[in-house]
């Protein structure tokens, strides 16, 4: 269900075939979003994971809805095979997310694996884990040649506009007596 | 004389008290027989609640509105939208059902008249937008008869429900399958009477079918056909589940919520038709 030229030519059918059918698709993405409510970050391959993702995602939706919720447990009963992990869903996952609307994962590519066959892999998370980030924003540095470079054109301005404004004012006020 | 006839009538309903709700309330009247019965007391006037006014008013969209599930610009569905808009300004278009009995008169210049009326079941809605369609199904002279009309075709000049109601399924393609019995209907049928405000009724009826082959394996749960009674042998019916798929309805990504879609295309309709 995504936006792309695949899913543009292929008349609707908007979701990868993975396993063995239909079926197998399913239960290998349940086992995915079991794993993923376990550890809350996992590594599979990237194609699996951008597609268990939404799975991922509305199941949290569901989860909202709270635990007396008929139809939101049937779907967690379903999605978890693990079933301790249904407290966790509702009681842990959901209050997480209740201030959110959407965008509760994060899929990251990571390297090609690199002793197989060089699969395409990525690591799927849940926002808010208690791990540690797996991107770090470095803080803007001053010391940087581009910023260095940046601030000395930004003072070379600042100079050349305190030289040039009495002169662009004298003119405009001699403009304005002419007139 | 009017007096001793309440009396009596009062009398019969004390001795069984099982038939007093069938008439009036006479409680009063009885009170006033067992002490002095002076004058005549007029039954009380029965106050007629219209319980429709405290209703809320059915919201009603009809289906064609809701576009596909496609990506598709929206702004195609919005000028269709105005068109099918501007044209039930001009043909009264009303609420039916898959299961309703419609009559529908076209323009038909080879007829006597220019026109020509059909009576039928509506078995199937189709399209979205403009192209909306519907079928009729009626038994004519022993001769199933089906007919496919685009709903906003210019052609039609009048749409009439005859009985608003519902089956069980939305789809009763199955009917050409099913004994003509039941996809027989009276051409000269007369509309039965229906409140705007009522719930639509549901028809409970199961339909036999004609002995098979169907052009459909009706029994398959892939259309999940309520409305038969299926006479099938339990080996066949247990054969037929064997392409169940109960894992589809955990498919979270093929659900369609429409209902905010919906409540914005009934706001946007029903201004525009109010003007």
């Amino acid at each position: 269900m995504r936006l792309s030229l695949a899913a543009a030519i292929s008349h609707g059918r908007v979701h990868r075939r993975l396993g063995l059918g239909p079926r197998s698709r399913l239960d290998m993405l349940r086992n995915l979003v079991t794993a993923l409510v376990r550890h809350e970050r996992i590594e599979t391959y990237w194609s699996r994971a951008d597609e268990m993702r939404f799975y991922a995602e509305r199941l949290i939706d569901y989860a909202k809805r709270g635990d007396t919720d008929e139809k939101a447990m049937r779907m967690a009963d379903f999605w978890l095979t693990e079933k301790d992990l249904i407290h966790k869903l509702f009681k842990l996952l959901a209050p997480r997310f209740q201030s959110h609307s959407g965008n509760y994962t994060r899929l990251l590519q990571i390297p090609n694996r690199e002793n197989l066959d060089r699969a395409k892999m990525a690591v799927i998370e849940y926002k808010g884990n208690p791990f540690p980030p797996l991107i770090v924003l470095h803080r803007a540095n001053e010391k940087t040649l581009l910023n260095q470079l940046l601030k000395g054109y930004r003072e070379d301005i600042l100079k050349t506009r305190a030289t040039q404004v009495p002169e662009g004012a004298a003119a405009s006020l001699h403009s304005g007596t002419a007139v | 004389m009017a007096a001793a006839c309440w009396r009596a009538l009062a009398r019969a309903s004390a001795a069984r008290p099982g038939a007093r709700c069938r008439c009036f309330s006479s409680s009063g009247l009885l009170r006033a027989n067992s002490g002095e019965p002076t004058k005549f007391q007029p039954p009380p006037k029965p106050v007629i609640v219209d319980k429709h006014k405290e209703v809320v008013e059915r919201r009603f969209l009809s289906p064609e509105f809701i576009p596909p599930r496609d990506r598709t610009d929206p702004l195609k569905f919005y000028i269709e939208r105005t068109d099918m808009i501007r044209r039930r300004k001009v043909l009264d278009v009303p609420e039916f059902y898959v299961g309703s009995i419609l009559s529908v008169t076209t323009a038909d210049p080879y007829a006597s008249d220019k026109t020509s009326r059909f009576v039928g079941i509506c078995i199937q809605r189709g399209g979205k937008g403009l192209g909306a369609t519907f079928v009729l199904r009626n038994i004519i002279e022993g001769q199933g008869v089906e007919f496919c009309y685009e709903l906003y075709n210019p052609r039609i000049q009048e749409i009439k429900v005859l009985k608003l109601e519902k089956r069980l399924d939305d789809n009763l393609m199955y009917l050409r399958d099913a004994l003509p019995v039941y996809s027989t209907f009276d051409v000269n049928m007369k509309p039965v009477p229906h409140s705007a405000n009522d719930e639509i009724p549901v028809n409970q009826l199961k339909v036999k079918m004609k002995p098979k082959p169907w052009t459909k394996r009706w029994e398959r749960p892939k259309f999940n056909i309520q409305g038969i009674s299926f006479e099938l042998s339990e080996e066949m019916m247990k054969e037929a589940q064997k392409w169940s798929q109960p894992w589809i309805q955990f498919d979270m990504l093929r659900e369609y919520d429409t209902s905010k879609l919906e409540k914005e295309i009934w706001k946007e309709v029903n201004e525009e038709l109010k003007k």
